[in-house]
């Protein structure tokens, strides 16, 4: 089955499957600016974060590809930067690095057009003049081997191991076919699946990142344990608990069937994009906090999200659709508005996971195509956060 | 009574019970007819063999954890009987 969606194709190459005018701070003072200019234009995000000044090292560099990333993403028609003026994350870097994908972007700096009433005129004029000519952009015919998909688990019981997280990975597994791609990440929560990980690494050298990107994470959970705090140190949520699942080796074993059975090509920093050319399964080195691994995923380059939950979860991105599965299906009854897809058959009607994976996949085409999801119509936007280090 | 539960992979000490359940329902598993010690939750894990304290625990085919006490099959096996020592202990799992 050759499948094929409609995407945007950016000046630059890469294939957006929503079309926004992405307002972005380069420093969390521009927040209330950046979102007076996104409410007041029809089609524009603002992307608040917190972050941007006083970091320094890794922290810094994290902040700052990620934003430049998000600006550079093909799910974003164009940029207005919106920067203060002293902070450490130069707006001009955030606007160089956006320039370079050839995508129309502008930056208005506060301190420099004379406070907010200024910059929110002027953001807002540039803002509308894009929304128009993202109007203008239409979707054309492409491969999904332009697709890449972020998995995620969130809010996962024990029937997420048995249907949700198979689902997706079996979708994963035809979209690799395709010469797709997909990002298993949450390295805490694939404690004790480093084996069967590294087993399916294409070569000796990927299998050693596999197994050093796992044992760091775990040496990051392990310093992090504190004894003073009593009751604080579970590596498990109480949601999890009370869903059946009752270790971390537990979930991890149910996590990782969300990445299916393809090969890993490679693994990944967070918010840096694949070597150009490689497509496939890979790893991103990150921990489990949905916002934070989402907005890393999406940095490296993935246009939408699977996300399976057990227990029920509104969440969303501002430019990237959610797709929320899950196998319960008393919560899918109780939370029906939160879904996307059902995958509770496996368990209850004996439907195999071959043909919820299709099926998945079916929805993921339409997505791509336009469709939106739960999370796009509440206009969840809880899952930019960018991480700290 | 007669409950749905389903052993995930042959190798496997427990059986994940797919519905609520009490205390002398009954499961059809690989490794007989158990009948339940305690009240069982949907999704929860009840063991399919009698485990020996410090004895490895199977779900998926694989290791989940160790048994903090003896358990009895038909027990429910969750935190209060569970343990498991990954990302925690500083001698488990490797180095970077």
């Amino acid at each position: 089955m050759a499948m094929k969606f409609m995407g945007y194709r950016r000046p630059n190459g890469t294939v957006g499957i929503r079309n926004f005018v992405a307002i972005i701070p380069s420093v969390f003072c521009a927040n209330s600016t950046v979102e007076n200019i996104a409410n007041q234009v029809e089609g524009a995000v603002a992307l608040r974060h917190p972050v941007g000044c006083t970091q320094v090292g890794l922290d810094f560099e994290i902040t700052a590809r990620t934003l430049i990333a998000m600006g550079n993403h093909p799910n974003v028609a164009a940029v207005v930067v919106v920067g203060l003026g002293c902070e450490r994350f130069k707006p001009e870097e955030l606007y160089e690095g956006i320039k370079a994908s050839g995508k129309p972007v502008v930056k208005f700096v506060i301190q420099e057009e004379g406070g907010t009433t200024n910059t929110i005129a002027k953001g807002v004029a540039a803002a509308k003049e894009f929304a128009k000519l993202a109007s203008e952009m239409k979707r054309v015919e492409c491969d999904l081997s332009e697709l890449m998909v972020a998995t995620k688990c969130g809010g996962t019981d024990a029937t997420s191991g048995l249907a949700a997280n198979p689902a997706v990975g079996e979708a994963c597994d035809l979209l690799i076919a395709q010469g797709g791609s997909a990002i298993l990440s949450e390295l805490n929560e694939l404690l004790s699946t480093e084996d069967m990980l590294a087993r399916r690494a294409i070569n000796e050298e990927v299998a050693k990142k596999v197994y050093s990107a796992i044992y760091e994470i775990e040496g990051v959970l392990r310093n992090k344990i504190d004894e003073r705090f009593p009751g604080r140190n579970e590596l498990i949520s109480p949601g999890n608990f009370v869903g059946g699942v009752s270790t971390i080796v537990e979930k991890a074993l149910g996590g990782v069937h969300k990445s299916g059975t393809s090969p890993i090509v490679d693994v990944l920093d967070y918010s840096v994009a694949p070597k150009e050319g490689q497509k496939g399964l890979f790893l991103m080195k990150y921990e489990s906090q949905d916002g934070e691994v989402v907005t890393g995923m999406i940095g490296c380059g993935a246009q939408l999200v699977a996300f399976t939950t057990g227990r029920g979860n509104p969440t969303g991105f501002p430019f990237a659709p959610v797709i929320k599965v899950t196998g319960n299906q008393f919560t899918y009854e109780s939370m029906k508005e939160n879904f996307d897809f059902y995958a509770g058959g496996i368990i209850s009607d004996g439907v195999s996971v071959k043909e919820t994976g299709k099926q998945l996949l079916e929805m993921i085409i339409r997505v791509a195509n336009g469709e939106l999801t739960t999370a796009e119509k509440i206009h969840g936007n809880e899952l930019f956060v960018i991480a700290r280090r | 009574m007669l409950r749905k539960s389903l052993v995930v992979n042959p190798r496997d000490s427990v059986a994940m019970v797919l519905e609520n359940a009490n205390k002398g329902d009954v499961i059809q598993t690989i490794r007989g007819e158990i009948t339940l010690l305690e009240n069982i939750e949907f999704a929860h894990k009840v063991a399919i063999v009698d485990v020996e304290k410090q004895q490895s625990v199977y779900k998926y085919g694989e290791e989940i954890g160790f048994a903090k006490t003896a358990i009895p099959k038909g027990s429910w096996i969750h935190g209060h009987n569970l343990g498991c020592d990954r990302g925690t202990k500083k001698d488990i799992g490797g180095k970077p």
